[in-house]
């Protein structure tokens, strides 16, 4: 009885399990777009920048993207299981980028904050090179007034031109003497701010008067031959001094010859020190 | 051995009919259920709030398109509760859902981005000015 009753059972199994089989693959299918869901989960849990970043969106669109690879017979069910799940992927996508951008903050901050640090530090090296300029520039003008053999004085700098400057009697620059001309121009282009006073001195040799107008137009040779150099004419004045100001004694012939001399007084200025 | 197979055998027949009230149970529940459909009210406040905290983070800004979705198929799944399309009402309240969802996730990673390129570049222009300064000077 038991034994019949179990052989019918079998038989029965038999013939329907092809049926149930049979039934199965006509009816229920896997939806579309489940597939390519699945792909898309996957790129985002293989991304090693992402995948880490938002685990409980990532689980949650896992088990959404399983929902919708469950074969359905509902086609419009199959459809609407695909849609929350291709969502739930974007969402998981988003908020893992969200939280890549604040991590990448960090760094960001950091490369902001070097950026300034060295803007800062170079600004401070200028500052330091500025400084350095200024001293080099100082030490150039100390060399400068040593060369030109100026005499460092209450009323400024004094460079002194000897009266091998001139014919005897006559008021044009020689060429000889010209070298030490063009360095005083120089060192006046180079330091705009000083202004200059010429004064023409001679021994007392002939005419006060004559004198007085040689020392004049001496001084004035020195100030044009400056002009031409490119000195600024407002800043140069030319004086004739005359024999009354005598630098040695006009009894001997050396004492004469230092006292026939231009003279020039820079001005001392805050600016270029 | 023969005897305890028949005991089984009894117990069996006994669970059949079990399972046979047990289906007829839920058979008649089910007719029930159809009879008189509820509405998702979970499903459709779950979307007003994910709509709400998207509205809050500025998203028509960034995903309008996609909050839009999701106020639209609000309205559908309301529509439909009328209609007592219940399934359909609570299959567009949970996408409105997921669209208000991804509105405000989107929204958040675009501002997200928007800071780290603001600082990108004021890093850059940093780099610039410097590079220009110390130009200058050589």
């Amino acid at each position: 009885m038991n034994t019949q009753i179990y052989r019918f059972k079998k038989l029965i199994a038999i013939t329907l399990t092809p049926v149930i089989f049979a039934a199965c693959s006509a009816g229920p299918i896997k939806p579309e777009g489940a597939d390519m869901a699945r792909n898309n989960l996957i790129q985002l849990q293989s991304d090693p920048q992402l995948a880490s970043r938002a685990p409980v969106a990532i689980q949650e669109a896992e088990l959404a993207v399983r929902a919708a690879e469950v074969p359905q017979e509902d086609v419009e069910l199959g459809r609407h299981l695909v849609f929350m799940a291709d969502r739930k992927i974007a969402i998981a996508t988003y908020q893992a980028q969200s939280r890549l951008s604040e991590d990448q903050r960090k760094m960001l901050s950091e490369q902001r904050d070097n950026a300034r640090l060295d803007s800062r530090t170079r600004e401070a090296d200028r500052a330091h090179m500025d400084a350095e300029i200024a001293r080099q520039q100082a030490a150039d003008l100390q060399r400068q007034i040593a060369e030109l053999n100026a005499k460092d004085t209450d009323r400024g700098l004094v460079v002194t031109l000897g009266d091998l400057l001139f014919d005897t009697g006559k008021a044009t620059l020689k060429g000889g003497t010209i070298g030490h001309l063009n360095k005083l121009a120089a060192f006046l282009n180079q330091y705009p701010d000083r202004t200059v006073m010429i004064e023409g001195h001679t021994d007392n040799v002939g005419s006060e008067d004559f004198n007085l107008g040689l020392s004049q137009r001496r001084a004035n040779s020195v100030m044009t031959y400056l002009i031409h150099q490119g000195v600024a004419s407002n800043r140069l004045t030319a004086y004739g001094k005359g024999e009354n100001f005598a630098i040695s004694d006009n009894e001997s012939a050396t004492g004469r010859q230092q006292n026939r001399r231009v003279e020039i007084i820079i001005s001392n200025t805050a600016a270029g020190q | 051995m023969t005897h305890r197979l028949t005991r089984m055998k009894v117990i069996g027949v006994h669970g059949s009919l079990l399972q046979l009230i047990t289906a007829v149970a839920i058979l008649f529940s089910l007719v029930a259920c159809a009879t008189v459909p509820q509405p998702p009210n979970q499903e459709l406040a779950a979307a007003e709030t994910a709509i709400n905290s998207a509205d809050q983070a500025r998203a028509v800004d960034y995903a309008s398109a996609e909050l839009q979705e999701a106020r639209t198929k609000l309205a559908a799944a309301r529509a439909a509760v009328q209609q007592e399309k219940m399934i359909l009402a609570q299959q567009l309240a949970e996408q409105s859902r997921v669209d208000a969802e991804l509105a405000l996730a989107k929204a958040e990673a675009i501002k997200a981005k928007e800071i780290n390129d603001e600082m990108m570049k004021s890093t850059d222009v940093m780099k610039q000015e410097m590079q220009r300064n110390t130009g200058d000077k050589q």
